[in-house]
């Protein structure tokens, strides 16, 4: 056993060489966070890889081990519109340990990798419980479940096979709409929900996808989601930074950006007061736990009465299951080319 | 290790609901964490300052668009005034400590600031962002750590810190602490206060008073197990000041952060080698401002009987333990360290 000061230099050191860690990383735009998911979410998945994730693994793997060594990239596996990795210089300050794991694969084109969505599971927020409930009494399960069914008749026409995680006003568990998106291998899971927000003028339709979110009312937001789910928000925030840059983070983010697009512009015309909020990471619980590309609409707000008596039309409810459909449609076919059934 | 006039090595507990500073020339300050800006000309012109910081500001919020930046121990993100005011509030921290910010000849600051033991690497990132110009380096480290660190408490140590947006545990085992050793909960002050304002508006419906004084009040006479004496506080009532009986909903919210604190700590001791349990489990540290709740180290002891007994103290300076703990760690620290560290 080392004295109190051998103990206190080898704590020290520990500190430091963790803090250059943190200070690379700002100086090197968050790559070290990148580097160190890459790693974690191996063993994150490894009880659950896809073969399309395997192949898209394997691949970034081959690119990290033939990468040339005098350069780095912030890349990630990309898509359609891909975000190109920037080269850049090795920092000349950086000591050679702290260098090798700050490497990450070069980016690589997701069109390399033939992909398909065959199996799409549709998740009608709440039921057994209202969720959020306007003025009026229109309730969040209700308009759901009704947006869902429209969605399941829609996508019958198209090549999918789509599943819901409930049918009829039944409470089902958040970890059982996981587990059963996960034991039915569905290529794509979106949840479907309608938002309660403060003030009440606010009409905004925003889509999440899973990653971190320090926002404090996104985590409210997703906290309120995920009350009935059996962990505490803390909980999750460890797994997350962990998943930060997971190849199915990406795909989600994309499906979460097409989706919204479709969203937006079909119902703007309808609803010209309506605010576009965007995609956003956050720590959605049927997010988190769920294999797949995974995303979580709110496709309006409960607590705008204009809005929830929008919700009341039949035909702004088909428009928004159209809406999902040409996203879903819109990501699916960016992935490999013209639709993909049986591919 | 070398310091000399030029140099000034600063620890900082940057908290959520206070922040102190301990400085190697002598100087300890504590101040409440809100920031304030006078709303509009009228206010600037009462207020005489562009900002107010700590108590000052608290104690004129009428007048000014007050912020609480933090939350459960980091900064807010999202919002460029909340960074804007952690900066005030390390500045404000710095300044108090006696270096002027102008002063052409001002000491090199060298600063360890302490941080959830579960913060995400970006928040790291940003608070260390946030410091430039404020420190020379910088070093962020948990805040039970340091608090461990600061008593010598290297081995066989665990140390609770409990302020008010997160409850922090850290197992010291000789060695630099890695995620396993540490957790954050968000059960601490900041949930008793939520807590204790539900407790008694569904008590006292017609009562009215502030967040500023149910924590006026959790802070005088917050307890758990048996009460010493009635908590009897004054609000008004329809304008009349009245009388009311809180005995009850102060324990009852004091005890809601119990079942988590005590699980937490039976967790993490399960996790340590066999031979060491014993010698941890006797020597339980409790840190940070709501660890002064009148009963709670014995009540974490009563916990811990069912797993064989233990022993649990609060630290003599709960409120300095994790800034002299920063101190300490700033002192030891080579020269060479803080020169890979600089901003």
């Amino acid at each position: 056993m080392g004295t109190v000061d051998e103990t206190k230099f080898r704590i020290l050191q520990g500190v430091v060489q963790d803090n250059i860690g943190v200070r690379q990383e700002v100086s090197q735009d968050n790559i070290g966070v990148l580097q160190e998911v890459r790693i974690q979410r191996i063993a994150w998945r490894k009880q659950s890889v896809r073969p399309w994730l395997l192949a898209s693994l394997l691949l970034a793997a081959f690119a990290y081990l033939t990468r040339p060594s005098s350069v780095v990239s912030t890349g990630r596996v990309s898509g359609a519109n891909a975000e190109t990795a920037k080269a850049a210089p090795l920092n000349i300050d950086q000591t050679p340990e702290a260098a090798a794991p700050l490497a990450n694969p070069r980016p690589i084109d997701r069109n390399a990798i033939p992909l398909s969505v065959k199996r799409v599971v549709i998740d009608p927020g709440h039921g057994g419980e209202p969720g959020a409930t306007s003025q009026s009494g229109v309730s969040e399960k209700d308009i759901t479940l009704d947006v869902a069914l429209r969605l399941r008749r829609l996508m019958a026409q198209e090549p999918y096979e789509v599943l819901l995680t409930r049918q009829t006003d039944q409470l089902i568990s958040l970890d059982k709409r996981v587990a059963y998106a996960n034991e039915n291998k569905a290529d794509l899971f979106v949840s479907i929900h309608v938002n309660w927000m403060e003030p009440r003028s606010i009409r905004a339709l925003e889509t999440y996808y899973v990653g971190p979110t320090d926002d404090p009312v996104t985590l409210k937001l997703a906290s309120m989601e995920n009350k009935d789910s059996g962990y505490s928000l803390s909980d999750y925030k460890k797994i997350l930074e962990k998943i930060y840059v997971d190849a199915r983070h990406d795909e989600s983010r994309v499906l979460a950006k097409t989706i919204q697009t479709q969203l937006y512009h079909a119902l703007k015309r309808a609803n010209p007061r309506l605010e576009n909020r965007g995609v956003k990471s956050a720590p959605f619980v049927v997010l988190i736990g769920t294999q797949m590309p995974a995303i979580l609409v709110e496709i309006a707000c409960l607590s705008n009465d204009d809005e929830a008596k929008l919700l009341t039309k039949e035909d702004y409810r088909e428009n928004i299951a159209l809406a999902l459909l040409h996203g879903i449609n819109s990501y699916a076919k960016s992935l490999n080319g013209p639709n993909t059934k049986g591919s | 290790m070398e310091e000399s006039n030029d140099i000034l090595c600063v620890g900082i507990d940057l908290g959520t609901s206070r922040s102190s500073i301990s400085a190697s020339n002598g100087e300890r300050h504590v101040i409440d964490s809100y920031v304030g800006w006078p709303v509009d000309m009228v206010a600037r012109k009462l207020v005489k300052k562009p900002v107010m910081v700590g108590r000052e500001a608290l104690e004129s919020r009428s007048m000014l668009d007050l912020r609480r930046p933090l939350e459960r121990g980091i900064m807010k993100e999202g919002s460029e005034k909340d960074q804007e005011a952690v900066q005030e509030i390390l500045r404000h921290l710095i300044n108090v400590a006696g270096i002027k910010q102008k002063s052409k000849s001002k000491a090199r600051v060298r600063a360890v600031v302490g941080v959830p033991a579960e913060a995400f690497r970006v928040s790291r990132q940003n608070l260390r962002n946030t410091m430039e110009g404020i420190a020379d380096s910088v070093m962020l480290v948990s805040e039970p750590f340091a608090v461990a660190y600061g008593l010598e408490a290297l081995l066989h140590a665990l140390v609770i810190d409990i302020g008010a947006g997160t409850a922090d545990f850290c197992v010291m085992q000789g060695r630099y602490p890695t995620d396993d050793d540490q957790r954050t909960l968000p059960n601490a002050g900041d949930s008793i206060d939520e807590q204790l304002t539900k407790l008694i508006s569904e008590r006292h419906p017609e009562a009215q008073f502030s967040i500023h004084m149910i924590r006026e009040w959790k802070e005088r006479w917050s307890f758990v197990g048996d009460p010493r004496n009635r908590v009897v506080v004054t609000a008004p009532v329809k304008g009349k000041p009245t009388d009311m009986d809180i005995t009850d909903e102060v324990r009852t919210a004091c005890e809601s952060i119990l079942p988590p604190v005590c699980e937490t700590t039976v967790d993490l001791l399960s996790k340590v080698e066999p031979e060491f349990q014993d010698k941890v489990k006797n020597n339980i540290i409790l840190a940070g401002g709501s660890s002064l709740i009148s009963g709670l180290a014995d009540a974490i002891q009563k916990s811990l009987k069912e797993i064989g007994g233990g022993r649990a103290v609060v630290v003599k300076d709960p409120v300095f333990a994790g800034s002299d703990g920063s101190l300490a760690i700033a002192r030891d620290a080579s020269s060479a360290d803080w020169e890979k560290l600089s901003l």
